[in-house]
């Protein structure tokens, strides 16, 4: 995990499990017993084993997902800002750290502008979701079934891009970013996409532009954000197979959006 | 026809052969059994050839009557008929009464304080055969049934009405529903205790009106109203934080339920707007979206605590749940 990074002076070390009990804290807020009961009970079901297990294992792979929704509007704003006009980011992309019952955690993201949240994923998505839907009803073909296809398709190119940042992640010989800040980094792709679709709908052509220049603003995102990613995690710093995967990364959100952006009733293409 | 019969108030009177007036009681199949018991006791010179044709008018005419679900005179009054073909009829014992016969004038007492036919009064009539009123109960047929009566009655009576039992309350939906409509203000205690029963009706007029739009929709509604009330309660605890987050799986269903009335609205009135892509249909869709969220917003802002900042955050996410729902009536 993190904690055995050694000693590296100047490199902050985040740690993926701050609180013995995530699941506990975080899912104690939602108010009732269904998620923590149901996960607890389903979760000894399923594995077969106690509590403890699954609960570290869980944790092991899932930190806290209560720390991606402290979000406020100010940060909401900046943040689509950072991420669809990444150059005009003027300050620095790293994390801000800070020292956390002995350990160091990041700070949450209503304090850090860097910090990913899960709250723009999720909207993003069901934006992307709603206005795929009014697309295919400008094009007359909306059906329901075609909406839940258009879902199940946005939700398998959040997978795709998952799994592309967690192979150059893995490939690098770290792969122990959280797999929630890795799902936030992915779903940040569907605000540029839900820009592009909204400007399809209104005017045509403008669809054509705006769908390179969401690729390109995404795909200098990802650069900068692994970048930083990158360098909190591996112990050697190897430049030239860094740039390569890094210009990977970029190079295949090309590909990526023009899939999901292309809104049809077939799953395909 | 040989008896004529007439309709007073619900009472029917019977004319035997003679012209005279048979004595009119209220429950119709007590009073078919009376007529039964006056043909046979009665009129003597009435020929036994008519009978089976008298007894087919009157079972005839039970049938016609719209209180009466299904007609079990009609084979004992056949029967008895046959039976008096043979030999004389012996009297009709009731067993949670003493024999009708001889006490014709206690059946009438025992029912006329209700009127012709009143299901609270626990006297449907092929029930009124087994279970009587409780004080007059005699005869050993009677006995064991009748104590088994005294209890089924006791507690059919005790029962409470239907709808409460179901935990339906029109009056608290009809409130709930009308606090909707005005999206300025936020009624809160109207929608404090949370119900089910409103939002299955909404669902269902919703559906209804999808339906007379040509769409059959109705598991795909469920699924959506399912899937996104889940949402919105998973993206509402998170936003609350750790300690505040209170909202629960049923208030969080019927809050998206109550505030789905604008867009069964919204279906209403697109029925009867020009067909095809217009502005004046995403118009009325934007206007009913808008009033549904803000309605959504401020109700769960005020349900639960801890969220005033997170305002604009839920409302967003509510906003995305009625845009998906106005989707399937505009498209």
């Amino acid at each position: 995990m993190y904690n055995n990074l050694g000693a590296q002076p100047g490199v902050p070390r985040p740690p993926t499990n701050p609180q013995p009990n995530p699941f506990g804290n975080s899912f104690y807020g939602a108010g009732s017993g269904l998620i923590r009961g149901g996960l607890g009970a389903y979760g000894e079901k399923i594995l077969g084993s106690s509590s403890e297990y699954v609960q570290s294992n869980i944790s092991r792979y899932f930190s806290d997902p209560q720390y991606y929704f402290q979000v406020n509007d100010q940060y909401v704003r900046n943040k689509l800002k950072v991420v669809l006009l990444p150059f005009l980011h003027r300050g620095h992309w790293t994390r801000i750290t800070e020292p956390v019952g002995g350990r160091l955690s990041y700070k949450p993201p209503i304090y850090d502008i860097n910090a990913p949240d899960l709250y723009i994923p999720f909207m993003a998505f069901g934006t992307y979701v709603v206005l795929a839907g009014l697309s295919l009803g400008l094009q007359r073909k909306f059906s329901p079934e075609a909406l839940n296809w258009l879902f199940v398709k946005g939700l398998f190119g959040w997978f795709l891009q998952v799994s592309l940042l967690k192979v150059t992640l893995l490939s690098l010989g770290s792969g122990e970013a959280p797999l929630l800040d890795i799902l936030a980094y992915a779903g940040y792709a569907f605000t540029g996409m839900c820009l592009a679709v909204l400007g399809r709908i209104i005017w045509r052509y403008s669809y054509y532009f705006l769908m390179p220049w969401a690729c390109l603003c995404m795909g200098i995102f990802l650069v900068k954000t692994m970048k930083r990613v990158l360098f909190a995690e591996v112990r050697s710093y190897d430049s030239s197979k860094h740039h390569y995967l890094l210009l990977f990364i970029a190079l295949a959100q090309f590909p990526l959006f023009t899939w999901l952006g292309n809104i049809s009733v077939n799953w395909l293409f | 026809m040989l008896y004529k019969i007439t309709k007073e108030s619900g009472n029917v009177q019977y004319c035997n052969f003679a012209g005279q007036n048979t004595s009119t009681c209220s429950s119709p199949a007590v009073e078919h059994f009376n007529h039964l018991q006056k043909i046979q006791t009665n009129s003597p010179k009435h020929p036994s050839i008519h009978r089976p044709i008298l007894t087919l008018y009157i079972s005839l005419e039970g049938k016609k009557r719209k209180n009466l679900p299904w007609c079990p005179h009609k084979r004992i009054a056949i029967a008895s008929t046959k039976m008096s073909k043979q030999f004389t009829v012996p009297p009709v014992v009731f067993p949670s009464g003493g024999g009708v016969n001889p006490n014709v004038g206690n059946i009438n007492q025992r029912r006329v304080p209700t009127a012709p036919f009143q299901p609270s009064s626990s006297a449907i009539p092929f029930m009124a055969f087994d279970m009587g009123s409780v004080p007059s109960s005699s005869g050993s047929l009677g006995g064991t049934i009748s104590t088994s009566a005294v209890s089924a009655s006791a507690s059919f009576e005790d029962e409470e009405p239907l709808l409460d039992e179901l935990g339906i309350h029109p009056d608290q939906i009809w409130h709930k529903t009308r606090s909707i409509l005005n999206p300025f203000r936020v009624n809160l205690a109207a929608h404090k205790d949370s119900d089910l029963s409103g939002p299955i009706f909404l669902y269902l007029s919703f559906c209804l009106f999808q339906l007379l739009g040509g769409k059959i929709q109705f598991g795909i509604i469920l699924g959506w109203i399912v899937v996104s009330s889940i949402f919105l309660y998973v993206v509402f605890n998170m936003l609350a934080g750790r300690n505040n987050g209170n909202l629960d799986l049923h208030t969080c269903t019927s809050v998206v339920g109550y505030c789905m009335l604008p867009v069964v609205i919204l279906s209403a009135v697109s029925l009867f707007m020009p067909q095809g892509i217009g502005v004046v249909r995403y118009a009325t869709a934007g206007v009913f979206v808008v009033w549904a969220t803000r309605s959504c917003a401020n109700l769960m802002v005020a349900l639960a605590d801890g969220v005033e900042e997170h305002r604009g955050l839920i409302a967003y996410a509510c906003f995305l749940i009625y845009a998906l729902f106005s989707l399937l009536v505009i498209f």
